[in-house]
């Protein structure tokens, strides 16, 4: 039998025919390993009963049939030592936009402006490695990601398949934490994908999410500016950087389409004004 | 169940003998009146007893035998179909009816820890009020709004406006829900006939169903429906049609949070919004009819009524399209149907 976390609670004044009549506090409880159980909840002070609080389990008559036969079941017990997780882990700054629009560079200067606030969260990746990689990504094969996955050590996930393989690439929960028991927050360089999962795993509130724009008054000029910078570059073929922009094309739309993601949009026009102004919002988050 | 086949064979202007297959939907015949074979029940109340058969999937009955008439009719097997959908719940006690209920959930997973059908949507509205700050006085706004549409619904079973603070004062059922946030056992019955031979006004532009796990505990998340998702999407692509075309909705609000939630799965407010469309009325009519709280919830008749009730609505207001969700448990089943007005 495994402790568990309380996910939702109710309390049910009417129970099912067969249970003790009066109100019945019931719980769903997310186990240790993961899986997700449903069962009664008991404690000696019902204030106590929260969302993240810590269950021990226990033994217990749930009902007797109409036969007579006494019915055993797992009740859950909130445990005093355990206190409620909780809720806010901490920040996480994060960046995102399309390819192109300059968030490498950007987190380059912020990690000298700012860098003994803020460090990067490697990514951890089954894609094969190339020069310039070291500082933001950990290789690791395919079985091994596909075991970080399934032991639940990874925060967030994403396939992104490519013409050759399917390439994972995903932020291990256990990176994250160490940064923030450094006193530092994390920051990340990530894509759509990622970020609704960092969001869905450590709660909305945790991240502090920055959108990063291309200058440009219409999408097609925004779209236009970032061929010109993939171009100038000089990084990749015509082909991957038609594929960039069809990519850049699905980002801007996503800022629109679930724009209760980001915190803030900014256009990167001029680089000073952009880290003056992202220093500027993660300073605040420090100090409160 | 007689007397909604009578009008629907006087409504759709044809005889009883036209109809060649009939389709049933119930979910708890055997538990409430002793009687399954319902679809032959329902073929013995026409004089020529055309073939029948009867769908079930819990709540979601009425949608799924709309669904299924909709493969009979494109595969040819069947020309006219009677769709009738059922439900007689007030004989039955109270606990009889709960426990009966609970067969939408899972048996094994769900039920052993003495969980109801209003205790799973505890559950359900308890997370999300965590997740997205929701208030229980802005979750008020779901009944009283419904209760105040169906003054006007001669086919209500409550035609009573009741003022928003009072939802949250009715007696509690599953904390945080009151007994005015859940939807009533209710007696009742609805019936369409489908045709492919017969010339109507109304046709029905996309019919889908999906499916989810039927437990909880087997979800990633408690405040968001995959099925309803997906349903939708399949039904949008099948009508070639976006979102902002549809004018009259009939959503499955067997609980008010369940109504928040299904706005947010379809897309028509981001998730933890769906609120701010009850909150701000229009420009979509979200359960004119008084929905599933105030009409009554006869639960395989709710899925066909929606149809009805879209339909009706689209004749008096002119304009193109409607869509009815319909889910069944906790959204395990959903269906969705796009009707269209082809004389706008």
């Amino acid at each position: 039998m495994q402790e568990g976390t309380i996910v939702s609670f109710t309390t049910i004044h009417h129970p099912p025919e067969g249970f003790p009549a009066g109100p019945r506090i019931i719980g769903l409880i997310e186990l240790h390993d993961g899986t997700k159980v449903t069962g009664q909840l008991m404690s000696s002070d019902s204030s106590l009963i929260k969302i993240g609080q810590t269950v021990l389990p226990k033994m217990r008559l749930s009902a007797v049939n109409a036969q007579g036969l006494r019915l055993y079941d797992i009740a859950y017990e909130v445990s005093a030592l355990h206190p409620v997780k909780t809720q806010f882990p901490g920040y996480i700054v994060a960046l995102t936009g399309p390819s192109g629009v300059g968030k490498t560079t950007i987190s380059l200067v912020l990690s000298t402006t700012i860098g003994k606030d803020v460090e990067r969260v490697p990514i951890v990746t089954t894609r094969e490695a190339k020069v310039g990689d070291e500082d933001e990504y950990r290789h690791i094969s395919t079985e091994d990601f596909a075991h970080l996955k399934k032991e639940n050590l990874l925060a967030t996930s994403v396939s992104i398949p490519s013409s050759t393989e399917k390439r994972w690439y995903g932020y291990r929960t256990s990176d994250i934490e160490a940064i923030w028991a450094k006193g530092k927050i994390p920051m990340v360089i990530t894509e759509m994908n990622l970020l609704q999962g960092l969001s869905s795993h450590f709660g909305r509130r945790s991240i502090l999410s920055f959108g990063l724009l291309p200058p440009g008054k219409s999408k097609r000029q925004m779209l236009s500016t970032l061929l010109h910078r993939l171009r100038d570059r000089g990084r990749d073929t015509e082909k991957q950087i038609e594929d960039r922009l069809k990519n850049a094309e699905a980002d801007l739309q996503f800022f629109t389409d679930r724009k209760e993601l980001f915190d803030h949009l900014i256009v990167n026009d001029q680089l000073e004004t952009v880290i003056e102004h992202l220093s500027g919002r993660v300073r605040e988050h420090v100090q409160s | 169940m007689d007397e909604a086949i009578t009008s629907a064979i006087e409504n759709a202007g044809c005889t009883a003998l036209d109809i060649d297959t009939v389709i049933v939907g119930n979910m708890l015949g055997e538990v409430t009146n002793n009687q399954a074979h319902l679809g032959a029940m329902a073929a013995s109340l026409l004089p020529h007893h055309p073939p029948s058969l009867r769908a079930e999937a819990a709540c979601a009955s009425g949608s799924v035998a709309v669904h299924t008439a909709c493969a009979l009719l494109e595969s040819g097997k069947a020309q006219t179909i009677l769709v009738v959908g059922v439900e007689k719940m007030t004989d039955t006690p109270a606990g009889k009816i709960a426990h009966a209920l609970m067969g939408a959930a899972d048996a094994e997973k769900d039920a052993p820890s003495g969980l109801t059908f209003p205790g799973i949507f505890g559950l359900i509205a308890q997370r999300y009020m965590h997740e997205y700050g929701l208030s229980r006085d802005r979750l008020n706004i779901v009944s009283a709004l419904h209760h105040k549409n169906a003054v006007s619904n001669p086919f209500a079973q409550f035609r009573n406006a009741i003022p928003t603070e009072k939802i949250s004062q009715s007696p509690k059922v599953a904390e945080p829900l009151c007994m005015l946030d859940c939807s009533p056992i209710s007696d009742g019955a609805a019936a369409v006939i489908l045709s492919t031979k017969m010339e109507s006004p109304m046709s029905i532009a996309a019919s889908q169903i999906a499916s989810d796990t039927v437990s909880i505990t087997d979800r990633a998340t408690l405040t968001s429906f995959a099925a309803t998702k997906d349903a939708m999407e399949a039904a949008l692509a099948e009508a070639s049609l976006r979102r902002e075309d549809i004018d009259h909705l009939e959503l499955h609000d067997c609980f008010s949070i369940a109504a928040i939630i299904s706005l947010e799965d379809m897309g028509f407010a981001e998730p933890g919004q769906g609120i701010s469309l009850y909150e701000k009325v229009g420009p979509l009519s979200i359960n004119a009819s008084g929905g599933l709280k105030a009409c009554g919830h006869p639960v395989a008749a709710t899925g066909i009524k929606q149809i009805i009730d879209v339909s009706k609505q689209l004749s008096s207001s002119g304009k193109a399209y409607g869509l009815t969700q319909n889910f069944g448990g906790a959204a395990a089943t959903c269906g969705i149907h796009i009707i269209k007005n082809t004389q706008p």
